[in-house]
């Protein structure tokens, strides 16, 4: 067999059906061959960007500044789109397949809808690299944003187009799976992860139309159809999907947690009535987000701002909150009922920290919440955004969701399915085992010092120098160099566990240990997946999960106060 | 309890809530509605708010009226190359790669009315003074808008203003001043 075909080979049964020995799940080929399909794809973009990633660290951390302002610019945005969209899109539809077709014992339908959806996909990322790379005369790198009227490429607008259109029809067969099993299978309710999933998709749906609102827009104006262009306009419709595409990380990765953390650490849901209606809050309210990019532009009144930015007061923050309270208390109910560790936090500490898969989830969702979520709704109220806005501490937050908590829960996801779609043991379990604890420490610290070097010294994002050396002025931010030295260190640090990341998944997928059919690969909970017996549901408590949700809280009340100190200490600004 | 790979059984939705996470629902919607009424209220009664009026102003008319307010404003004595503003009115547009209509000499707790538009592409409005990094502020400019902004700074020095949204290569040399003096 041809290593290629040897990646979409496994025991099917002539139905093309196999039972999944992890998960118990009966998975159809048709579905398992695209979501490696999307993942792998999803790797190699993460590749990519992570290669610009050392480019841009090392320009940023100005005592090497690496490349001179014009290719900064280049590297930055090639960093931006390969992570933040490419490596999450690709996943994402990954997603959307376990999600779905998986998750509920069906075949992938429509399949060559599905490639179509990928090939326009990879056509459109291909394109936007392209007309990124060979940008030149007078014309500019669009960054993430490619704010009108800056002179972008149209080619780049066209592709960016193209990529949304081709993630749209690559959802389609999720759909079709959704309703061939509201309409023609059980009339039981979906199960919380392919429910959360059918709301990932909706989100992405609306998050996806904006965005081919704004690049089409942008376009027209770019092929003199339409004389002008209103930038305020841009700016409302860009995001939409600017922040709308983080939106589908965030629902995403909170499926993916439930999913996790049931299937490696044991875990059950608390309330299925509480853990729904806050994905039902999200499908409401989480879009409005998109207004905390707005928060310090002209032409918008307060009244539009406070309401959007505080997702409807703060519905879909509240929502989150629910989320942070049912998947640990899922996890420590799970674990107390198997009788696995007593105390207060003994279910934690007797959780499988070595198996990358459990490390990875909990360390995406710890980071998450204290990282990127709360400094999320910090930065989103009104006022501080003032002085948030355009910092490196913005891009601080965004690592901390995106490139911590997002990247951990998928890098965690990457793992589960090389032992349980590939087959395959890992080529090192220690390395394996390290990758999460790596990343997640150095790309922490990283993240904290961008936030610190934001808020505290005013450096701006999207720079190459300004801290040592602004041109053409003595001034420079030259006192946020000591943090500088710590965020360059860490920043080179996580580009490191990062490859380490790629070394052992991508050669696991190649050289590792074919499993046996009935192996479960170690990665099940003390007792299996569905344990018998143990202590009656009745006695179990969720007191751990209650003192953490306090510290988070004392955590998220400290923030916020400090936050409105530094504000309320500056000079009298606005009507 | 149930799990989240199966569809649950009986009637979920009225099965009850732990007394924790119930306590914890309590606390969160506290919280959320805490934030959101002080983020609303100190639009009231605090004095750091993004708030002001917007015109829509075409890039000519706009250029006109700084070439005009600068035509009225004195030189100042003290400081090179800047002015004083005939009255209460402070005009500042971005343009790659420099701020027009600065630097501009102040006095400390007089309250401007700071006028802000791009002649060009979209710029970002970041101010510092020199002596404390940490208290600075960040406004969006757009070329066609014209937003006006008060600001009365307490604190008399020199106050720094760089440009934080990307506007195109030479854009990290983006820098004017205010001199603010007693």
């Amino acid at each position: 067999m041809n290593p290629v075909t040897a990646l979409f080979a496994n025991d099917y049964d002539e139905d093309g059906f196999r039972n999944c020995s992890v998960t118990g799940l009966d998975i159809h080929r048709s579905a398992e061959n695209h979501v490696k399909l999307f993942g792998l794809t999803a790797v190699i973009a993460m590749v990519v960007g992570g290669l610009f990633a050392i480019s841009v660290a090392l320009t940023r951390w100005e005592l090497i500044g690496l490349i001179p302002e014009d290719g900064y610019y280049r590297h930055l945005s090639m960093h931006a789109w390969n992570l933040l969209i490419f490596w999450m899109v690709f996943m994402e539809i990954a997603i959307l397949y376990v999600g779905g077709p998986m998750v509920l014992g069906r075949r992938l339908p429509i399949t060559s809808v599905a490639k179509a959806g990928w090939v326009t996909m990879v056509v459109g990322a291909v394109g936007i690299n392209w007309s990124i790379w060979t940008v030149d005369g007078g014309q500019v790198a669009p960054l993430l944003t490619a704010y009108v009227p800056l002179d972008v490429p149209a080619a780049f607008y066209a592709s960016a187009v193209l990529f949304l259109v081709g993630a749209t029809v690559a959802a389609l067969p999720f759909f079709v799976a959704i309703w061939k099993e509201k309409r023609l299978g059980s009339s039981e309710t979906l199960p919380l992860v392919a429910f959360g999933a059918f709301v990932t998709s909706i989100i992405a749906v609306m998050a996806i139309l904006g965005g081919i609102a704004a690049f089409s827009y942008a376009l027209i104006w770019k092929l003199e159809i339409i004389n002008s262009i209103n930038a305020g306009i841009y700016r409302q419709l860009y995001w939409i999907i600017g922040h709308g595409s983080q939106q589908i990380n965030l629902l995403a990765m909170i499926t993916v947690w439930y999913f996790l953390t049931h299937v490696v650490g044991g875990a059950v849901v608390v309330s299925e009535k509480v853990s729904r209606s806050a994905f039902i809050l999200y499908l409401f309210f989480i879009n409005l987000g998109a207004a905390h990019h707005l928060m310090v532009d002209p032409g918008l009144s307060a009244g539009w701002r406070i309401f959007n930015t505080s997702y409807a007061f703060y519905g879909a923050a509240f929502a989150s909150m629910i989320h942070a309270f049912a998947i640990p208390a899922g996890i420590e109910a799970g674990r107390r009922q198997r009788g696995l560790g007593g105390g207060l936090f003994g279910w934690l500490t007797s959780a499988p920290w070595k198996n990358p898969v459990f490390s990875s989830t909990v360390f995406s969702i710890i980071l998450f919440g204290f990282v990127g979520g709360i400094t999320g709704v910090l930065m989103g109220q009104l006022q501080l955004n003032m002085t948030w806005h355009n910092t490196f501490a913005t891009v601080g937050h965004f690592h901390g969701t995106v490139a911590v908590g997002t990247t951990l829960a998928f890098i965690g996801l990457v793992f589960f399915v090389i032992k349980t779609m590939f087959r395959r043991d890992y080529l090192s379990g220690t390395l394996a085992s390290l990758v999460p604890y790596f990343y997640a420490s150095a790309m922490g610290i990283a993240t904290l010092m961008m936030m610190y070097i934001g808020i505290l010294y005013g450096v701006p994002r999207r720079t190459s120098s300004v801290v040592r050396n602004i041109p053409g002025t003595d001034f420079s931010l030259s006192a946020a160099q000591p943090l500088f030295m710590i965020f360059g260190v860490f920043a080179v640090l996580a580009i490191t566990a990062g490859a380490l990341f790629v070394l052992v998944s991508v050669g696991s997928i190649l050289f590792g240990r074919q499993l046996d059919r009935d192996d479960d690969a170690g990665l099940l909970p003390d007792g299996g997946l569905r344990a018998d017996g143990g202590e009656s549901i009745h006695a179990v408590d969720m007191r751990g999960t209650f003192a953490l949700c306090l510290i988070f809280m004392a955590t998220f009340v400290a923030l916020y106060a400090l936050n409105w100190f530094l504000l309320t200490r500056l000079w009298s600004i606005g009507a | 309890m149930s799990d989240p790979l199966d569809s649950p059984d009986g009637n979920w939705w009225d099965r009850a809530v732990n007394r924790r996470e119930a306590i914890w629902l309590g606390i969160a919607g506290a919280w959320s509605l805490g934030i959101f009424g002080w983020m609303s209220g100190f639009t009231q009664f605090g004095d750091q708010n993004p708030i002001g009026e917007t015109y829509e102003v075409e890039i000519e008319e706009y250029r006109q009226r700084v070439s005009e307010y600068k035509d009225e404003a004195a030189d100042s004595t003290e400081f090179e190359d800047a002015i004083v503003p005939p009255g209460d009115d402070v005009y500042v547009a971005g343009l790659r790669f420099f701020w027009d209509g600065l630097p501009v000499v102040l006095e400390a707790g007089r309250e401007y009315d700071i006028h802000l538009s791009s002649y060009d592409v979209q710029h970002g409005f970041s101010v510092r003074p020199e002596e404390s990094l940490s208290k600075q502020i960040n406004l969006q400019v757009f070329p066609e808008s014209e937003w006006v902004v008060p600001m009365s700074f307490d604190e008399p020095g020199t106050y720094h203003v760089i440009c934080n949204e990307f506007c195109g290569n030479g854009h990290n040399s983006m820098h004017g001043k205010f001199y603010v003096k007693e």
